[in-house]
């Protein structure tokens, strides 16, 4: 290794994983470089943004025992499903009692804040307002990147944290552009609502609304979400996804989503007379989501890792098949990459070779794989032949109803692993519940650490 | 300076980021796909290429990059501190 080179580590992106990844390597000494593209950490981040309970669970230690800025615990899922404009059933099985916790919403500005102040802490360097353009290649192995102020930035390992998007790993020759039919585009609504009718209409439930496709308010099932309703504290969080393709066509996705939309803002009576008085319009946005990249073998198959560099969250696709998440995997992904990093500076290696146990990680992780296999939501689209409605509740309930607990199902792995750690660790499962009781505790009062102002 | 625009509120775009995304017409074959999922409006159709009419409301979601049979779409991220941004996201 020469001598002149800028940093140990470059983390790409200061979304949910990059922080992470981040923190792991300035903790133990790295000189760690963080590029973040906006303004403010997470402002380029469009999510309707729920983290289920077993990320916190197996976060790193610093979110664990932190006061991340979060909005509501959620402890139920309303299912409904319509038929000629109106509700006509509800699947309300999918529940938790206090304080234990479903998921979690939060805004991503805070968050991504939030995370990015935890890792400066650590000892990285963040550069806001730098897009990492290119990178630096040097007898086939990644030695940094080059931002767009034409600044080359040497480092011994790069670490993609760039999002769905990202570029970088396609110009490393490592990755390829993801199919289309892996792809939903999805809007996002925010609405401010008064925090007393939150409380009233919601509480601590989420809402999801499933039909068939001849009443147009969805995407036709397995092809996109449901429409949810995210609640947070003073707000609600509105959301729609349709894929880009749909038996091997491209649809016109804008007009639809806009379509479904403006059908169930004006025929379901539970939006327009029991939401629709009692909310402001605050925010529009969209974007893409590579929701079905885990079933897809070729995307499966495509590196996350190559000499000089490794590649985590949603820009090496860890996206979960049936909830859409992406930040459970972020976070374990970044700090397996950290964790590997470090080694590899101390090592004097950043090779393939040695980057290969990063890759190795990741496949043995149980809770990463099990996500990335989930085909519960693809599996919404058996109900379409014979516009079955049956098959429609029935799948539903493995989703979002009480066929979630299965062991077979992502969250009866989660499950198992809890059960088994804390068999090895009792005192392990009271620190879990005091995690969840602070952290219930400051969605009540809107506490969270002090964050950095990034203007 | 930021823009900002009725039909998405709550989202400003900073001026400066340019033409981040670009069609080489050589390579459209004019098959619409990027009219057909572009929330933002962005295209427009000439003859039987697409081109780039604005990025005005663009939020860089690359839908019209991935969707493109030819790979006649370039994307690449603006500079940055340029383009959308969100609190609300």
């Amino acid at each position: 290794m020469s001598m002149n080179e800028d940093y140990d580590v470059i983390v790409v992106g200061a979304g949910f994983g990059g922080p992470v990844a981040a923190h792991k390597c300035a903790s133990a000494g790295l000189r760690t470089l963080m590029l973040e593209r906006s303004v403010t950490p997470g402002d380029k981040v469009v999510s309707g943004l729920a983290i289920p309970f077993y990320a916190f669970l197996y976060a790193p230690e610093f979110i664990r025992d932190g006061n991340p800025p979060l909005e509501r615990p959620i402890r139920q899922v309303v299912n409904n499903f319509i038929r000629d404009g109106e509700i006509y059933a509800k699947d309300t099985s999918l529940w938790i009692p206090p304080p234990l916790v479903l998921t979690y919403t939060a805004y991503c500005v805070p968050l991504c804040v939030w995370l990015a102040d935890r890792a400066v802490e650590a000892g990285t360097e963040l550069r806001t307002r730098t897009t990492a353009v290119d990178l630096v290649m040097e007898d086939g192995k990644v030695a940094g990147v080059v931002t767009d102020k034409g600044d080359t930035i040497r480092a011994k390992v790069v670490i993609d944290a760039a999002g769905t998007q990202d570029g970088l790993a396609l110009k490393a020759g490592l990755r390829k552009k993801l199919p289309t039919d892996t792809l939903e585009l999805y809007m996002l609504w925010d609405y401010e609502m008064a925090r007393e009718d939150v409380e009233r209409e919601f509480g601590n439930k989420v809402e999801f609304f499933c039909a068939m496709p001849d009443e147009r308010i969805v995407a036709p099932l397995g092809f996109g979400s449901t429409f949810y309703i995210f609640v947070y504290r003073d707000s609600i969080h509105p959301g729609l996804g349709q894929f880009i393709v749909t038996e091997d066509k491209v649809e016109n996705v804008a007009r639809h989503l806009e379509d479904y939309f403006e059908r169930f803002t004006t025929t379901v009576s539970r939006w327009r007379d029991d939401i629709a008085p009692k909310v402001t319009l605050r925010a529009k946005m969209f974007d893409v989501c590579p929701i079905y990249a885990g079933l897809d073998r070729n995307v499966r198959e495509m590196p996350i890792h190559g000499d000089g560099m490794m590649i985590i969250g949603d820009a090496a696709a860890m996206e979960s098949a049936a909830f859409g998440d992406g930040v459970p995997n972020a976070w374990f992904s970044a700090a397996i990459a950290g964790d590997v990093a470090v080694e590899a500076v101390k090592a004097g290696d950043t090779s393939a070779g040695f980057l290969q146990r990063y890759d190795e990680r990741v496949k043995a992780h149980n809770l990463i794989g099990a996500s990335l296999s989930d085909t519960r939501r693809y599996d919404m689209r058996w109900a379409l032949p014979g516009n079955d409605e049956r098959e429609m509740r029935r799948r539903a309930h493995e989703l979002f109803g009480r066929g979630v607990w299965r062991w077979r199902h992502i969250t009866g792995q989660v499950v198992r692993e809890a059960m088994q750690a804390m068999s090895r660790d009792p005192g392990g499962a009271l620190k879990w519940l005091k995690m969840f009781n602070r952290f219930n505790r400051n969605c009540e009062t809107g506490f969270s650490d002090t964050l950095s102002k990034y203007e | 300076m930021s823009m900002t625009y009725q039909e998405f509120p709550g989202v400003e775009w900073i001026e400066g980021a340019g033409d981040f995304i670009t069609v080489d017409e050589k390579l459209c074959d004019g098959c619409g796909n990027c009219i057909r999922v572009c929330l933002a409006k962005c295209y427009k159709m000439t003859g039987k290429k697409a081109h780039v009419d604005n990025l005005e409301r663009c939020m860089e979601c690359g839908a019209c990059w991935y969707s493109c049979p030819p790979d006649a779409i370039q994307f690449s991220w603006p500079p940055g501190g340029t383009g959308f941004r969100t609190l609300w996201g």
